[in-house]
């Protein structure tokens, strides 16, 4: 196995020198941003690869603090793999590992002796496919509360409560809290996973294609919500739907084969771009 | 443009292909007709044997012998449902630990891999292998428990043991049986029957003469200290917490003898002792001794027992019983409920964990994803969110899993032999049992022709409670189904 690593490693080793100077191109791009703020996420020389396979080459990423970050690429280019990371849900998979540095606030992320339940208390995800639990609305908001707080009664229903509003859901749930959340149409579904995961209270918010699966006008209730929820999380969002990063982040990552070939602010990655693979990727020229 | 689907190409025959295509059919209705016709000619043809035989006075009747109007299967039907509920309690628990480990603790290290590859083939192997081999691992497993401890024989004390109480009984003179407790203070005696090994004074070790009381004493009187004669008592004595028994030789030197408890023991009455008589009335005992005669009133003749006499058969000692209380438990376990339902459990074990696997691997990893991504510890990903998914499932398995521990024969004739009725009542999990399937089996085989009868009335009674069972497992399964829904 160790041979096919140094093997790979060689074979890459002229297309890592020119990523870096992409990355270090990006990296300047975030100081001359407006709003210089600290950086919820770092990710410095990353690598992760499932068995042999290198899915990530050696990223480099810093996220801002309560901002939207987009990834975009085409698929099978490592950013839902970089997303999972994060919050360590790569651990299900038996086969995924990863070295260099990623920290989120003051955690390591890929130490040993990370607390990989609090963590994920700090980091919460939405996924591609709306996946509430089969019991009711209530305690599906109401889980993670449950896996990590001792509550009152009336404390969780006021957390109830309070994510579903800041996940625009209570107007249309409030009446049949009890009723199953299986019943729920798929938009509302997904923000219902939206209003479990920031009922734990978390800084960071990761959602993996939140869209994808859903019709327009859902899609647009959701993309509102990013945009509201900024204000008081960070989030990093995966998506293919181009016009979606470009309408609801602030910053926005391309990748490619595993690589960052650019990353900056929304505006200059879309009208702007310094590569031709990025501009290529934007105007729809290919993936 | 020469492109391979637009070839010219001539047909195949049209009308052979749909000719064999609705013949194929007729031999599927064919084949799967005769499994019916099986099934029904012996459906009809055990009503038709055994129909008649059921009754009130059969389901709650227990067997007896040469008397198949008076047999029931009462003792049979509690006795199959103990050991399926004792099969449940243990099978249950570790099939799902089981199934959850095999699939919710998938480790990385490479050796626990291998140690999961290596449990999960078992198996699947095990799965297959013959109930009847489970059923000698019973025995050696649980009955014998591969002989750890000493074996077990009628009246005999095991070595561990709990919830037994022992009391002796005798005879008085007028006939009544009389019970006194088994308490330390009534020394217990052994008779020397059979020649045994002994250490004398000196501590060497020989084997015993054993002289009957008519023997010449000159003809042994070079080896008299080492002879005894037949019937001779022993005395049961502490030494460095070790018991043993001690007895004297014909020429009166001391000998000793490990007190094992495969010899019988009687407790000899020589002072008068609180006993209770068969009402439950509690008297003093009238000790008489050999020079005194019968006395001839009925009351105090039932309350006298003679101390000594020189009639053996008159001679009043006391042999020693057991009463078991419900929690009555030794090891090894012997031929019992509990070994017979343990070793069901390991009948059942492959099906509850093959079922119980395939239940969680039936959840949808989207719901793992959802619990571990808000910081769920692997046991809360299970509790909250896996389980309550895959009950339906595993239920259902159990269940069938419960229906085959119902109706399988072979280990129980391995591990409690072919019991067909007992005389007391199941009272312990250490009591013996008739159970459905091994009843049947007997009877079906007895010489008496009334049992075949018998024999297939309990067949319907088991085919009854298996389907009973499996409508229960239909059921569970739809109404879980209905609540995981919408």
């Amino acid at each position: 196995m160790q041979k096919t690593k140094s093997k790979l490693t060689n074979r890459m080793k002229p297309k890592l020198q020119s990523s870096k100077m992409q990355t270090n191109s990006g990296g300047t791009a975030v100081l001359d941003a407006p709003t210089p703020e600290t950086h919820a996420i770092r990710i410095e020389s990353f690598n992760a690869f499932y068995d042999d396979f290198q899915a990530i080459h050696n990223i480099n990423l810093n996220i801002p603090e309560k901002q939207v970050t987009s990834f975009i690429g085409p698929s099978g280019c490592g950013k839902s793999t970089l997303l999972k990371w994060v919050n360590r849900m790569n651990d299900i998979v038996p086969i995924a590992h990863a070295n260099g540095s990623l920290w989120v606030g003051e955690t390591n992320v890929l130490a040993r002796n990370t607390d990989v339940v609090d963590l994920r208390r700090q980091v919460g995800m939405v996924f591609q496919k709306a996946n509430p639990f089969p019991k009711s609305i209530f305690d599906n908001v109401a889980y993670g509360a449950r896996l990590h707080y001792k509550t009152s009664r009336s404390e969780l229903h006021d957390l109830v409560e309070w994510s579903l509003k800041k996940a625009a859901l209570w107007d249309e749930v409030k009446d049949r809290l009890k009723g199953s959340a299986l019943g729920l149409s798929g938009g509302q579904q997904q923000r219902l996973c939206i209003a479990r995961a920031i009922a734990t209270g978390p800084e960071i918010l990761l959602m993996d294609e939140p869209c994808s699966a859903l019709d327009p006008a859902s899609t647009s209730r959701i993309e509102d919500l990013i945009f509201e929820l900024r204000e008081q999380f960070t989030i990093v969002i995966v998506t293919h739907n181009m016009q979606q990063a470009a309408r609801c982040s602030d910053r926005t990552a391309f990748f490619y084969e595993g690589k960052i070939v650019e990353e900056g602010l929304t505006e200059d990655v879309f009208t702007r771009p310094k590569e031709k693979q990025t501009e290529d990727y934007v105007t729809g020229k290919f993936g | 443009m020469n492109e391979p689907a637009n070839k010219k190409r001539e047909y195949r025959s049209d009308s052979r292909r749909k000719l064999f295509s609705s013949s194929f059919s007729v031999i599927c209705l064919l084949v799967s007709s005769i499994a019916i016709v099986v099934l029904t000619t012996l459906l009809i043809s055990i009503f038709a044997t055994g129909g008649s035989w059921l009754n009130l006075e059969f389901l709650t009747a227990s067997h007896r012998e040469n008397n198949p109007e008076g047999s029931g299967i009462g003792q049979a039907i509690v006795g199959s449902l103990v050991i399926c509920l004792i099969c449940g309690v243990v099978a249950l628990p570790l099939g799902v630990g089981t199934a959850i480990f095999l699939e919710e603790f998938q480790p990385r290290n490479k050796f626990l891999r291998m140690f999961h590859g290596l449990v999960q083939l078992n198996i699947n192997n095990l799965a297959g292998v013959p109930s009847i081999v489970y059923g000698i691992l019973g025995l050696t497993a649980f009955v014998y428990m591969f002989g750890a401890f000493n074996s077990i024989r009628v009246n005999d004390q095991p070595d561990f043991e709990i919830g037994a109480s022992y009391f002796y009984q005798t005879k008085t003179l007028g006939g009544t049986y009389v019970k006194f407790p088994a308490v330390a203070e009534i020394q217990p005696t052994f008779e020397i029957q059979n020649s045994l090994k002994a250490t004398n004074a000196d501590g060497e070790s020989f084997h015993l003469n054993l002289v009957s009381t008519t023997d010449d004493p000159l003809s042994y009187q070079s080896k008299q200290s080492v002879s005894v004669i037949r019937g001779t008592q022993a005395k049961l004595s502490n030494r460095d917490g070790d018991e043993i028994y001690e007895s004297q030789t014909v020429d009166g030197t001391l000998f000793r003898f490990p007190a094992k408890p495969t010899y019988s023991q009687f407790a000899k009455i020589l002072e008068p002792i609180t006993v209770t008589g068969p009402d439950g009335e509690q008297f003093e005992l009238n000790v008489l001794s050999k020079a005194d005669s019968i006395p001839t009133d009925d009351l105090v003749k039932s309350q006298s027992v003679f101390a000594d006499s020189p009639d053996p058969k008159k001679r009043s000692s006391a042999s020693i019983f057991r009463e078991n209380s419900a929690f009555h438990m030794h090891l090894p376990f012997s031929k019992s409920v509990l070994s017979a339902g343990l070793t069901l459990a390991l009948v059942v074990l492959p099906i509850v964990i093959i079922a119980s696997q395939e239940a969680i691997r039936g959840v949808p990893q989207t719901l793992r994803e959802a619990a571990f991504g808000m910081g769920a510890t692997r046991w809360q990903v299970v509790r909250g969110a896996v389980l309550p998914s895959a009950i339906p499932g595993i239920m259902t398995g159990a269940i069938l899993a419960m229906s085959r521990a119902v109706g399988e024969a072979a280990p129980l004739l391995a591990v409690m032999g072919g019991v067909l009725g007992t005389t007391n009542q199941l009272s312990s999990l250490m009591d013996k049992t008739p159970v459905l399937p091994v009843t049947i089996f007997k009877w079906a085989g007895d010489e008496n022709e009334g049992f075949e009868h018998l024999s297939a009335a309990a067949i319907i009674v088991l085919l009854a409670i298996l389907l009973l069972m499996n409508s229960v497992a239909i059921f569970i399964r739809y109404r879980y189904e209905k609540k995981l829904g919408t």
